[in-house]
């Protein structure tokens, strides 16, 4: 489904705002299926290596394109993903919220502290989500999610649960 | 009571490594793991970076070699010198990133300066230094040998000992294999490092990436859900896939022999590309090679390999193992660039990214059952490791290559034995 013309600014910080802690709460929660369906079809999920990278000469953590979003989300839902069997328990905070309204997109930008628990260990994760959001019809569709961890250039952790 | 401790003993290692069953000791024992510091990482060979990573005067990267941190600089006249991180004044560290460009080397705690050669060439206010002040003895260190195959750069920390060529052995050839893919014979490693936090001891890695064993049970949710990434060759054990022990501690899975058996389909090693979409490629290859040489090449695709003891081949991937402490370990990887192959570039990073690291389809979950692992060897009973699948199955060619099924243990036994060899010679000596 490609974005219909409808007029960004008429969409107000509120509803920009719910749509973001409603993606985060379906990521902390596991709930896969609805995460996967807040992706437009022209979608790219990055989580790159450093800020400012060349994602099409350098390594990234996370390239996913659409077919990968849903290879990542049926790998999960096999319940046979290791690094995620048992899932970590999650909850994220997102603030410091900065919005563009664009003639056909939402740029937005947010910091967010996530704590994850998992056999015993509190992991703390941070950093800054860039997102592209457009509007489809009555809905919000995700385009672009970047997600620059402020230890990006640093030996991380298993990052096998969506960020 | 007497109080005079006893005189600590030498690990006999002979004891601990055995033909087909390990100590559980030898992943959680500091003692253990400091030995192995000394003479695995410090008194032998191991990679310590690419030819690729530094093309310019002035590039630099920072690496850390068992305990010790170095610094790998492009010289002036097109050398690469490898330096401790360490200033010979006052001992701060020179480098604090993990990698630049410098035109020189300046200490950040009494400044001073050095050239990409090493030499002391500036401090201020010298004169305040009595006579016997040498300048020229001042320099930064550089490690006692530093040798490269291939773009593979290596270092070793005691100046006597094996030469590099006789450390890698045979394993000349599986770097070969890797750099023939490309029409001009060289790799680049310039995407960058994943850099990922594998809560286990360094050598359950090394036997992880030549284990051919494990994909069903730990990778059976890719299996299940991706089979583009799942079903390039066969994983049963009537698999025509031989590991191999090629001495020295050097081992692969030889995919290639899947590959052979399975056809003569080109790319089966990229998931499956079809070489109408990498024509510039197979033409680069067919010009540089020869048709049939090149068609053999593309067949059978890169190794599968693990040089002992931190450099895995892993097909399109470089992966570098770094121990931190018994119980922790730092995985590092680099998908391979082919000169002359752009077409394929890019499509290796995205499968790179699809397969490797702490996000990645397959190595998270080598991570989480490393981690089970350690933590289960931390228990006392039993004593001992089973390591002796298909033991009384090897082969041994003509040429030594010791051979068993896909899913025998015989590559981790071709590393142990070498461990065993090396961590069990006397002080002093040379392994």
């Amino acid at each position: 489904m490609t974005a219909s013309p409808v007029d960004c600014k008429s969409i107000d910080r509120a509803t920009i705002e719910q749509f973001l802690f409603h993606e985060a709460r379906l990521q902390d929660e596991h709930r896969y299926d609805e995460w996967e369906a807040l992706w437009d079809d022209d979608a790219l999920y990055w989580v790159p290596m450093r800020e400012g990278a060349d994602p099409t000469r350098e390594v990234s953590y996370v390239y996913d394109n659409r077919a990968r979003i849903s290879s990542r989300v049926r790998q999960l839902k096999t319940g046979l993903r290791h690094a995620q069997a048992p899932q970590s328990k999650l909850r994220r905070t997102i603030s410091n919220i900065e919005i563009a309204w664009g003639d056909n997109e939402l740029m937005v930008e947010a910091n967010f502290v996530l704590i994850e628990s998992r056999r015993q260990a509190l992991t703390i994760w941070g950093g800054r989500t860039s997102y592209v959001l457009v509007p489809v019809g009555d809905d919000i569709k995700l385009r672009r999610k970047t997600v620059v961890l402020v230890n990006c250039e640093h030996p991380i952790d298993n990052l096998a649960f969506l960020i | 009571m007497n109080m005079i401790a006893p005189v600590q003993a030498r690990i006999d290692y002979r004891h601990l490594v055995q033909d087909g069953r390990l100590h559980g000791s030898l992943y959680t024992d500091p003692a253990i793991f400091s030995d192995e510091m000394e003479r695995i990482f410090h008194g032998g060979w191991s990679f310590v970076a690419h030819d690729s990573e530094i093309p310019n005067s002035g590039d630099f990267v920072v690496r850390r070699v068992g305990t010790q941190t170095l610094l790998a600089v492009r010289r002036k006249d097109g050398e690469i010198g490898i330096y401790y991180n360490r200033c010979p004044h006052r001992g701060a560290s020179l480098c604090q990133s993990a990698s630049g460009n410098r035109s020189r080397i300046t200490c950040p705690y009494h400044a001073w300066t050095f050239a990409l050669d090493g030499r002391l060439i500036g401090l201020p206010d010298e004169d305040a230094y009595p006579a016997d002040f040498s300048k020229a003895d001042s320099g930064l260190s550089p490690v006692a040998r530093q040798d490269s195959y291939g773009g593979f750069i290596f270092v070793n920390l005691v100046p006597n000992g094996i030469s590099l060529v006789d450390h890698l052995g045979r394993a000349t050839d599986l770097i070969d294999n890797l750099l023939a893919l490309s029409p001009t014979g060289r790799i680049r490693l310039t995407a960058g490092w994943m850099k990922h936090k594998m809560r286990s001891n360094w050598k359950m890695i090394v036997e992880n990436q030549v284990d051919g064993y494990h994909a069903h049970a730990v990778h059976g949710s890719l299996i299940t859900a991706n089979r583009v990434f799942a079903t390039v060759r066969d994983r049963k054990p009537t698999s025509p896939t031989r590991v191999r022990d090629f001495g020295k501690g050097h081992t692969d899975i030889d995919h290639p022999s899947d590959y052979r058996a399975a056809g003569d389909k080109l790319f089966r090693w990229t998931g499956g590309i079809a070489p109408e979409r990498l024509p510039n490629y197979v033409k680069a290859m067919n010009d540089a090679y020869g048709e049939a040489e090149a068609t053999r090449l593309l067949i059978e695709g890169p190794p599968h390999s693990m040089l002992f003891p931190n450099l895995s081949l892993a097909e399109m991937n470089i992966m570098v193992i770094e121990p931190i402490s018994p119980t922790e370990s730092v995985q590092y990887t680099c998908p391979v660039f082919l000169d002359g192959a752009d077409e394929l570039n890019e499509r290796t990073l995205r499968r790179c990214e699809g397969a490797m690291g702490p996000a990645g389809f397959l190595i998270a979950d080598d991570a989480e059952i490393g981690e089970h692992t350690q933590q289960g060897v931390s228990n006392r009973e039993p004593e001992w490791i089973i390591l002796s699948r298909g033991l009384d199955k090897e082969i041994v060619q003509p040429d030594g290559v010791r051979l068993a099924g896909l899913m025998d243990e015989t590559s981790q036994r071709g590393f142990w034995k070498h461990y065993r060899e090396v961590m069990s010679v006397a002080d002093g000596d040379a392994a």
